[in-house]
């Protein structure tokens, strides 16, 4: 045989010698491997819940969940957490979605603009589903992961980590897991420090020296500490199927993370852990927190770098050319995304991809949704346009009214909306609707 | 219906583009502040429906490759058809018109001949366009022609010589000579503009038959085979932007500032893919002044710019004044510095205060990772 194979070519029935040899090895290893039904075995996986709609957000969610809301110019929020996923050498991500997923699935696909197109593993968009019984909507943050036990056994993992798609921060999961190791926990959770005189807005965690949580308040009147809960857990995958089961039957439950399951685990006297995270974690639950969050990359040395070249903030973006500023344009204090065209000027603002800036407009503090059109000598003056908007000629947006105006004074405009020629629109209104007078 | 494949000869030189095709091939030549000249063709090619796509690569390839990786960005990582790279012949008898070299495609023959597809469509990559090849198909099956070359009338364009083909054709709008002369005043000036589509199996008996002189280039067969074969001409009406010196480059590029010329390329239904890099927005500082220019993702700029062109993460101290210039990938401007008419390769580094002036329309190269 040796000898046959030595006149034979290299290659020979389609496999190389080498390879051929080896193949034989290791078939061997594999059927051991499909024997102890390891085959998809992972040490963790993430679950990224992405099925809220952000109501706090108004007009801007009525045609996107809240994940998929645009920040930052080219990013959407959902970008954050996929990245960090990425980033901790995570590869097997859930995507639990509900809310008007159309535009949030399309831009998720199969994950490949965040190398999460994995032959094993990878992102998998998780809706409700229908089963014998019927299928239910997911009732809340715990049911939702109920739902897709199966999902989660079949890759049968020691931990399952625990995110949510509308926080902006960057983290690398993995020291978490660390401490969740050393601690020998059952459930940890990370938290941050966060000013006391805004603990009360928060679900406030108390730990001791050891980092072993002792209570839970939810947004206390009267904190005793200012670590809170950043809605980022990992779980022991047996103590958290556990608990997802008793759950469910208990009628009362609300089937939430943070209000149930938990509360159940602290009282059944597992070891529940606090990770306490340094670096930028933004919550942008609502229209003055979106904004601010975003204003705070014009800043000189943002929290959130999103320059720095480890640990890359990916997207899904359309190939776009170069952005153009024409020959009249200022723009000052400003980030500008690809394929816009800026002929006008633009102050302290946010411009995200493919927006149109026409002659004479002026855009001031303001944040620009992607293929939005400001025209002609129209002026924006602190808000928030809507994807694919269009602002006509000679329009003036965030009037002043002085006093105390709602929202801070943040217009919105919502998406597609297109505002008339000579349109005067008041700070603070959120316009909802295509056509405004 | 698969109808045609595409094939991209990449595998020819232009002499005079000085430092910036020192380090790398024509095909992978920067241009427009994100794109590499390899991108208009291809993005053509798979916008047009082409489903297969081979790239005759050069003779120092791994720009190229690097570029195009498995195709994805083109979408062109298929299980059916793709990408395939076609290694290129070390040609040491480079003439002028060898963007065609039938030895190229003789070494790449199983790719023609393992395809059911009815055409070939070939170009060369060292111009700057964006043409859907389905009107040209079309006008191909009307004409039932053997061969489709694309032209461009240039005699708009320019009173002074153009170098190139030219086509002249008779009543029927069929080619009756090719000449590398530039047509006097009153004759049409129909350039040839390295596109061209062939019948497939036409392509596979004219490879056949010229076997034993493979160092021909296909063009010069064609030539010589006009009275034979049905050879028509397609008029392309965009933009079209020829790259075959420093001065034509910079001209071209220059161009992009156009809107009329980036609506032709850019804005259509058609994009021109490319390389994601995925850069953050650019940042614009307070004291940033940016004029009729275009710029790329990831830039950082504080200082002056005036009718130029920034590639991706090109940083721009305070202070520092660029003008008609061309700025490639993360260079790095230090402060008060002037540059007028240059060119900067990737990653060079100008310090504070330094003045690079070249002259108006022929720009000064500085080439790649140099320090000024």
């Amino acid at each position: 045989m040796t000898e046959l194979l030595d006149s034979m070519p290299k290659t020979f029935g389609g496999l190389s010698r080498v390879t051929g040899n080896s193949m034989c090895r290791r078939s061997l290893v594999d059927y051991n491997v499909e024997r102890d039904g390891k085959m998809h075995k992972k040490e963790w996986v993430a679950m990224l819940l992405a099925g809220g709609q952000g109501s706090r957000l108004g007009c801007l969610t009525r045609h996107i969940a809240k994940p998929g809301i645009a920040f930052g110019g080219k990013y959407r929020i959902i970008d954050f957490s996929l990245s960090n996923c990425v980033n901790s050498n995570i590869d097997t991500v859930g995507v639990l979605t509900q809310y008007k997923p159309f535009l949030l699935n399309s831009y998720i696909g199969i994950g490949s603009a965040w190398d999460l197109d994995n032959s094993h593993g990878g992102v998998h968009i998780l809706p409700p589903f229908v089963g014998e019984q019927g299928g239910r909507w997911y009732k809340g943050t715990a049911n939702a992961i109920y739902q897709n036990i199966d999902f989660i056994s079949y890759y049968d993992p020691e931990y399952v980590l625990i995110i949510s798609g509308d926080h902006i921060y960057k983290m690398d999961y993995n020291p978490m897991l660390k401490a969740h190791k050393e601690q020998n926990a059952d459930v940890t959770i990370s938290v941050i420090e966060v000013p006391w005189e805004e603990a009360n807005r928060f679900g406030i965690i108390t730990a001791n020296k050891d980092n072993e949580i002792v209570r839970f308040s939810e947004k206390p009147a009267k904190p005793d500490s200012n670590l809170a809960s950043m809605g980022i857990y990992i779980f022991n995958w047996s103590v958290l199927r556990k608990a997802l089961i008793e759950d469910e039957v208990n009628p009362k439950s609300e089937n939430d993370f943070g209000k149930n399951i938990i509360p159940a685990l602290f009282k059944q006297g597992k070891r529940l852990s606090a990770y306490r995270f340094q670096g930028y974690w933004k919550d942008v639950g609502t229209i003055e927190s979106y904004y601010n969050a975003n204003m705070e990359l014009l800043k000189d040395n943002p929290e959130l770098d999103l320059f720095e070249s480890n640990n890359r903030v990916l997207s899904n973006t359309d190939i776009l050319p170069p952005q153009y500023i024409g020959t009249f344009a200022k723009v000052n204090n400003s980030l500008v995304s690809n394929g816009c065209t800026i002929l006008g000027e633009v102050v302290n603002s946010i411009i995200s991809p493919g927006v149109f800036i026409g002659e004479g407009a002026k855009v001031e503090d303001s944040i620009i949704l992607p293929d939005a059109q400001i025209l002609n000598e129209s002026y924006v003056r602190k808000a928030i346009i809507g994807e694919k908007a269009v602002i006509k000629e000679y329009s003036s947006i965030g009037i002043k009214i002085g006093g105390n105006p709602r929202q801070s004074g943040i217009t919105v405009i919502e998406d597609n909306s297109i505002i008339n020629e000579d349109s005067l629109i008041e700070e603070g209104k959120n316009i909802y609707g295509n056509s405004v007078a | 219906m698969k109808k045609a494949i595409g094939i991209i000869s990449s595998n020819h030189k232009e002499e005079f583009l000085q430092g910036i095709i020192k380090d790398r091939p024509i095909a992978a030549v920067p241009f427009a502040g994100r794109y590499r000249l390899l991108d208009f063709a291809l993005s053509s090619m798979v916008n047009s429906g082409l489903r297969t796509v081979g790239i005759i690569t050069p003779f120092h390839y791994r720009p190229v490759l690097d570029h195009l990786g498995a195709g994805k960005e083109w979408s062109l990582d298929r299980k059916c058809g793709g990408l395939f790279v076609l290694p290129g012949s070390n040609n040491s008898l480079q003439s002028k018109n060898n963007k065609f070299s039938l030895k190229d495609f003789l070494n790449n023959i199983e790719f023609l001949e393992f395809d059911t597809s009815d055409y070939v469509v070939l170009t060369g990559c060292s111009n700057v366009f964006n043409i859907d090849f389905r009107s040209v198909i079309e006008s191909h099956e009307k004409n039932n022609a053997d061969i489709t070359m694309v032209y461009k009338d240039v005699s708009q364009d320019s009173d002074t010589e153009i170098e190139g083909l030219f086509l002249n054709k008779d009543n029927d709008g069929k080619i009756s000579s090719i000449t590398g002369k530039w047509p006097k005043k009153d004759e049409q000036r129909d350039l040839f503009v390295d596109i061209f589509i062939i019948n497939r199996n036409l392509f596979l008996e004219i490879l056949k038959g010229y076997e034993n002189i493979e160092y021909l280039d296909l063009i010069d067969v064609i030539e010589e085979n006009l009275k034979t074969l049905k050879v028509y001409g397609y008029r392309f009406e965009d933009y079209l932007g020829r790259i075959i010196s420093i001065q034509s480059y910079y001209k071209c590029s220059m161009e992009m500032l156009n809107p009329i010329v980036r609506s032709q390329l850019f804005m259509g239904t058609n994009r021109i893919h490319t390389k994601i890099k995925d850069n953050p927005p650019t940042k614009y500082a307070s004291k940033a002044a940016v004029r009729d220019s275009l710029v790329s993702s990831g830039c950082f700029i504080q200082g002056e710019v005036n009718s130029s062109i920034l590639f991706r993460g090109v940083n721009i101290h305070p202070g520092a004044k660029i003008k008609n210039s061309i700025i490639m990938q993360r260079c790095d401007i230090g402060k008060d510095a002037v540059l007028e008419n240059v060119i900067l390769d990737k990653y060079v580094k100008v310090n504070n205060k330094v003045v690079l002036k070249g002259m108006d329309g022929s720009p000064m190269v500085i080439s790649k990772k140099a320090v000024v």
